[in-house]
């Protein structure tokens, strides 16, 4: 089992010398992109489809060049090093699995491929078909797999060889909802049991969340933030971080900063709603100062009676049987609550809005960046 | 507008029998949710009403009117589907107008405009009418799809997935839209989907469709406190409900109930005169209990009525966090908030909420009662009213 550690990497896809139509010269798949991955530590590569999260894992795994930087396994430079000499385990989206053989075989198909005496394969695929739930699937063909199944079978096929680091892409992303969410806990499970480096990427936060020990968010190639669940969630860097994590996502409003000097409260256009400012922002604000405000839904309350909430309309309750949302309108924003208050409410009705003002977040209207006290 | 109302319907593919004597009776202007798994029969249903598919047996009524012959274009339905379909070669006013200027419902020009922008306000897009479809985000292509049925008003408006393709976060957002418009709609809607989240929030009502059956009709609450089987309790919430098996005992007249797999553990059921009847009438031994992730107390200390398990797993998932605990062979899931230090196969102490339990017959799977079944009734009659 080895790190991993990725310095200033960069991808351009050259199209075979072609110029891709509405290309750029400086268009980089992945762009300075800096990640160091302890031993034994789960990260998850996290941002929106084609933002470079796949080929950084295509290019750590080996199959795909790099256009510029150094990827370590171990204290190893791998840029040069054939795929099979790098030691990974891999685990992708689609199984690709043997069709005309057995799960045994599949599973088996590397180490035999490597010539590993067929007593050593049997004992490393009897130990680890109980760790995937697979010993009763042993003898059945894929086809008889179901969808949960037959991912369980490509995790076993990835860690059977021990590599020294597992990297896999969206393994759950063709299971519905609810296999999906068991296959996760038993991710979760298994790198606990194994405790092998792993590189996992994936679109959907709910999955890096629950998962990482550290998440890095990429957006258009570029790395926003690496850190933990708790430090993306309770501190992003940045607008795109912000509403990316967390669902639903950050109410994020313009707001014009109105106050005195000691005392600051955020304004809404068309809307009458007003919060205060954490007073440790006040040497960062000013009278008439114009930024962006995040609050996460779990921050704003609804008043009871004797609140000295402002009176809102409900525009919108949502009853989702765990949970109630409630949207509220602040001029043209929908300003999203969850609360597990059993009231049933009707659009129209007129709740005290509470907002945690030591909770918001201030960003630069322009370049969505964190504005920090 | 109209009573839509399916009578036995039966439709078969060759061998395979899509539809299986399928009732159903939807309110003028209701927002009727039709959810189920994949392949339950959803959208052959849907598929009947329109006029697309006709049944072997049974009838489709609009307003008491029999239209099983009736073609789908005069049927005056407007429908919205998973994949936008909408005319790549055509603005988006020109998509939204189209409907407007086909033969059949052909409408002069001025009101065409009045209509389009009308929508296109309600739906938020008025900045978007001069765009073409490759130039829009896949939520504003459904967007466009949606505002195209709601220029006509039709007697009734299908909705088959609108928001199935959108990524998670697009489909919550989409959906709180949609749900903000939706009083605008006036007319019947009927929603198939097979989001839970989407069922729950838009539907009036909603009826759980399983293997071409029927298997509940109810409002959201009366489906998610009052599920008629183990197979609806376990499709509405997330993390799933939890179901545990056990003895029912009755002594004097109090009920204990014994925990399978953890013998020594058992609970006094709190009182209720109405579920003790319920479980008097029914007289099982073997019972499961249905208890939702959130009805499920934990600590990290021994405590009175706790029982001792592991962490099985424990993942956070933004503001909160789900911990799997695990006792002999049951794993059990509940809800936690955000930032506990929880290491893996550590002790846990665990507490069910058994005031909170939907019973259930454990050889049949279906509902037998639950506590406070009075006030859940009470809840779903003043909805529909």
């Amino acid at each position: 089992m080895a790190g991993l550690t990725i310095k200033h990497l960069y991808k351009r896809y050259d199209n075979n010398g072609k110029k891709k139509k509405g290309a750029k010269l400086n268009d980089y798949a992945v762009q300075d992109l800096n990640l160091e991955c302890g031993q034994g530590e789960f990260i998850a590569l996290l941002g929106p489809s084609g933002c470079g999260k796949t080929t950084t894992l295509r290019m750590t795994a080996g199959l795909e060049t790099i256009t510029k930087g150094e990827i370590y396994i171990g204290d190893t430079l791998v840029n040069n090093l054939h795929p099979k000499d790098r030691h990974i385990g891999l685990a992708f989206e689609d199984y690709a699995m043997y069709p005309p053989l057995t799960v045994y075989d599949n599973i088996a198909f590397n180490l035999k491929a490597k010539g590993v005496d067929k007593a050593e394969i049997d004992k490393r695929v009897r130990e680890i078909a109980p760790l995937m739930q697979c010993d009763d699937l042993l003898d059945k063909m894929p086809v008889k797999l179901s969808g949960g199944q037959k991912q369980r079978v490509n995790i076993a096929r990835a860690i059977i060889r021990r590599p020294e680091l597992l990297l896999m892409d969206e393994p759950l992303s063709h299971l519905d909802g609810k296999a999906r969410q068991a296959m996760r806990t038993e991710i979760k499970r298994l790198i606990n049991d194994i405790k092998c480096t792993t590189v996992y990427v994936t679109h959907d936060q709910l999955e890096a969340m629950s998962l990482a020990d550290k998440i890095a968010i990429i957006n258009f190639g570029v790395l926003q933030q690496f850190g933990t669940p708790a430090e993306v969630y309770d501190d992003p860097v940045n607008e795109f971080v912000a509403s990316f994590i967390g669902e639903p996502p950050m109410n994020i409003l313009e707001t014009t900063i109105v106050g005195d000097g000691d005392h600051f409260l955020f304004t809404f256009e068309g809307s009458d709603l007003q919060i205060k400012v954490p007073e440790r922002y006040n040497n960062v604000v000013s009278n008439g100062f114009r930024c962006k405000m995040g609050v996460r839904p779990m921050d704003v309350l609804i008043g009871g009676p004797d609140s000295h909430g402002t009176p809102e309309k409900v525009a919108t309750f949502e009853n989702l049987g765990d949970e109630r949302r409630i949207g509220v309108r602040v001029g043209e924003t929908l300003l999203m609550l969850i609360t597990d208050d059993e009231t049933r409410y009707k659009a129209g009705d007129v709740i005290k809005l509470e907002v945690r003002g030591e909770k918001t977040h201030l960003f630069d209207i322009e370049t969505g960046n964190r504005i920090r006290e | 507008m109209a009573r839509i109302q399916l009578e036995n319907v039966t439709k078969r593919f060759g061998k395979v029998t899509a539809l299986d004597g399928i009732s159903l009776d939807i309110k003028d202007k209701e927002f009727f949710v039709l959810f189920g798994p994949a392949g339950a029969g959803k959208t052959t249903i849907l598929n009947c009403i329109a006029g697309i598919q006709l049944p072997e047996e049974g009838v489709v009524k609009f307003d008491g009117e029999v239209v099983n012959l009736v073609d789908a274009a005069h049927r005056d339905t407007a429908m919205v589907f998973e994949n936008y379909a909408l005319y790549p070669q055509m603005t988006v006013y020109d998509n939204m107008a189209s409907p407007l200027r086909s033969k059949l419902y052909k409408k002069d020009e001025e009101y065409i405009k009045n209509k389009v922008q009308e929508v296109a306000e309600m739906m938020k897009m008025e900045n978007l009418l001069e765009r073409l479809p490759s130039q829009l985000s896949n939520g504003q292509k459904q967007r466009v799809a949606m505002g195209r049925a709601l220029v006509r008003s039709p007697r009734v408006y299908l909705m088959d997935e609108p928001l199935a393709h959108l990524d998670a976060k697009l489909r919550n957002s989409m959906r709180t839209e949609l749900k903000a418009i939706q009083a605008n709609f006036g007319t019947t809607s009927i929603y198939v989907t097979h989001d839970f989240m989407e069922a729950m929030s838009l539907g009036d009502r909603i009826a759980i469709v399983n293997k071409g059956k029927i298997v509940q009709i109810g409002t959201s609450d009366e489906i998610y406190y009052m599920p008629c089987n183990e197979f609806v309790a376990q499709l509405m919430g997330d993390p799933e409900i939890n179901i545990v098996g056990g003895k029912l005992k009755k002594e004097g007249s109090g009920y204990f109930f014994t925990l399978n797999d953890v013998a020594e553990r058992t609970y006094q059921l709190p009182e209720d005169q109405d579920l003790f009847r319920a479980l008097d009438e029914a007289g099982l031994e073997d019972i499961e209990l249905g208890i939702r992730p959130q009805n499920v107390k934990y600590s990290f200390e021994p405590k009175d009525d706790y029982t001792k398990c592991t962490v099985y797993s424990y993942e956070s998932i933004g503001n909160k966090s789900v911990i799997v605990a695990e006792i002999g062979n049951l794993q059990l899931r509940m809800i936690a908030p955000n930032g506990l230090t929880v290491k893996i196969d550590q002790d846990i102490y665990v507490k069910l909420e058994l005031d909170h339990a939907i019973f259930f017959n454990l050889e049949t799977k279906e509902y037998v009662s639950r506590y406070n079944e009075a006030a859940v009734k009470a809840l779903a009659a003043e909805q529909e009213g």
